[in-house]
């Protein structure tokens, strides 16, 4: 009888302790699924990546040499998908000018995939004006601490500018194209009013046009071998660059860029070899300037530019030493060429040497040494030596 | 004048363009290309490879959409390296 009793305590506990344990799962399964739900990422997704470097420098000009750590720069790149057909990007740089930290919207666009093989863009967006600026430029990208002759403040290649875009790539049998067109404000032409020395150039990227004329630019690259390692651009713009109601509004410039590029493994060194270079022409239509100081006198020079430069670096990524994998070495030579006769004349032709060490993927020490030889910067129009060696830290995130 | 024949111009080259391209089919070995070849080859044009562990899913996403665009990858190459970096993060 007792052990009836027993058995039948036993099944009692067992049954309940089911239900009970039945409960308590259901319960962590619908806590569960609600923690899911509250997790499960909705269809806009945004993100934020960018990068920053800043080094140590010394520069030698004239005999005399100067020592300084150098705050370089932050970015960050805002990215945000709305949809698979809807994206929008933005980078801006914050850096330290004459003391005061300044930020400046390096480019902000949104992107509509029309189909697989068309995207418009509008905004301000980056040049495809050859490739440095638009995809190598960042601190975190370029082999070297600075850019080319020629790239960048005073030069003669576009950075970013306002418009519309067209872009593109698809495959020819085993061949692939890419394409970019696109329409924008376009260059604007220093007459000389604000700064006489620079009668003559270009000023690149500014959001408001000075004239109704708008400039039309495109970019044609092509992937000769199936591998996608070697790729070479051809690109051009043109348009009027002077303002309206003044003697230069009839003023057009031509720019033409051919861009090259070549990565490849060497299994026999066991490294990863990287050949880059860009040339730049740059034609501006003819006009008279008022010599400085005077306000009835005017010269005038074939206003042609052209640049270029040719960059090799070489890793030994392939190698089974985890230290020497992350070496790499680099070498760039640039030139740059100004309009003679033009109060910024200049012809200086620069070398440089680097040695990176990657901390990972997308931080590295670059060390080198660069020396900018010829006729000067358009500030003084005399020979110029100058000698830089830097340590710099730069790092993608 | 001159902006009749830019619009005309415009329009014949669009239309010349989408004939051209959907005209144009890949080989059959630039088809059969892995996510992971295509990754292997694309990134390192401008920078080191990216670990597939750096971002989660919805960064990749987000990412291969950017590079897409800025880099000029097909839609079918960022489709694939998209489903590579996925499966292998």
């Amino acid at each position: 009888m007792n052990v009836m009793k027993g058995a039948i305590i036993l099944c009692v506990l067992f049954i309940s302790l089911t239900l009970h344990a039945q409960d308590t799962l259901s319960t962590f399964h619908r806590q569960a699924s609600q923690n899911y739900k509250s997790l499960k990422p909705g269809k806009s997704k945004f993100m934020m990546r960018g990068y920053y470097h800043s080094g140590f420098e010394s520069v030698t000009t004239g005999g005399e040499t100067e020592y300084n750590f150098v705050s370089g720069s932050i970015n960050p790149i805002l990215m945000y998908k709305q949809s698979d057909k809807l994206f929008f990007e933005a980078e801006f740089a914050g850096a330290f000018e004459d003391g005061e930290f300044k930020w400046d919207m390096e480019y902000a666009d949104m992107s509509y995939v029309i189909n697989k093989y068309m995207t418009i863009r509008a905004g301000k967006f980056m040049l495809p004006f050859g490739v440095f600026i638009e995809k190598l430029h960042p601190a975190w990208i370029n082999r070297l601490a600075t850019n080319p002759l020629g790239f960048g403040h005073d030069g003669i290649a576009p950075s970013s500018d306002v418009g519309i875009e067209l872009r593109g790539a698809f495959y020819t049998g085993s061949t692939k194209l890419n394409y970019q067109v696109y329409l924008i404000n376009g260059p604007q032409l220093k007459d000389g009013s604000i700064e006489p020395g620079e009668a003559g150039m270009l000023k690149f990227g500014f959001m408001e046009d000075n004239n109704n004329n708008k400039t039309l630019g495109g970019r044609i690259g092509i992937f000769p071998f199936s591998n996608s390692m070697m790729e070479i651009g051809f690109s051009g713009m043109t348009g009027k660059v002077g303002s309206k109601k003044t003697i230069y509004e009839n003023v057009k410039a031509t720019l033409l860029a051919i861009d090259f590029s070549l990565v490849k493994n060497l299994d026999l060194m066991k490294s990863v070899i990287d050949i880059k270079g860009q040339y730049n022409y740059s034609r501006i239509g003819k006009a008279n300037y008022l010599v400085p100081d005077n306000t009835t006198v005017y010269y005038n020079f074939n206003n042609v530019s052209n640049t270029y430069y040719t960059q090799l670096s070489v890793r030994p990524s392939l190698i089974d030493n985890d230290f020497l994998r992350k070496i790499e070495i680099v070498s760039r030579y640039s030139s740059l060429q100004a309009p003679e006769g033009a109060l910024w004349e200049q012809n200086p032709k620069q070398f440089a040497i680097g040695l990176n060490y990657w901390i990972d993927w997308r931080t590295v020490l670059k060390m080198g040494y660069q020396t900018t030889n010829g006729l000067g910067d358009h500030d003084a129009q005399e020979s110029i030596s100058k000698n830089l060696f830097y340590l710099h830290w730069a790092m993608g995130f | 004048m001159k902006r009749t024949t830019f619009i005309v111009s415009a329009i014949v080259a669009s239309l010349a363009l989408s004939i051209t391209i959907n005209s144009c089919k890949p080989t059959a070995a630039i088809t059969a290309k892995s996510g992971a070849q295509i990754w292997g080859e694309n990134c390192v044009r401008c920078h080191n490879t990216a670990s597939p562990e750096t971002f989660s899913d919805i960064e990749w996403d987000v990412t291969a959409t950017h590079m897409q665009i800025r880099a000029n990858l097909t839609h079918e190459e960022s489709r694939k390296v998209l489903e590579f970096l996925k499966a292998a993060n």
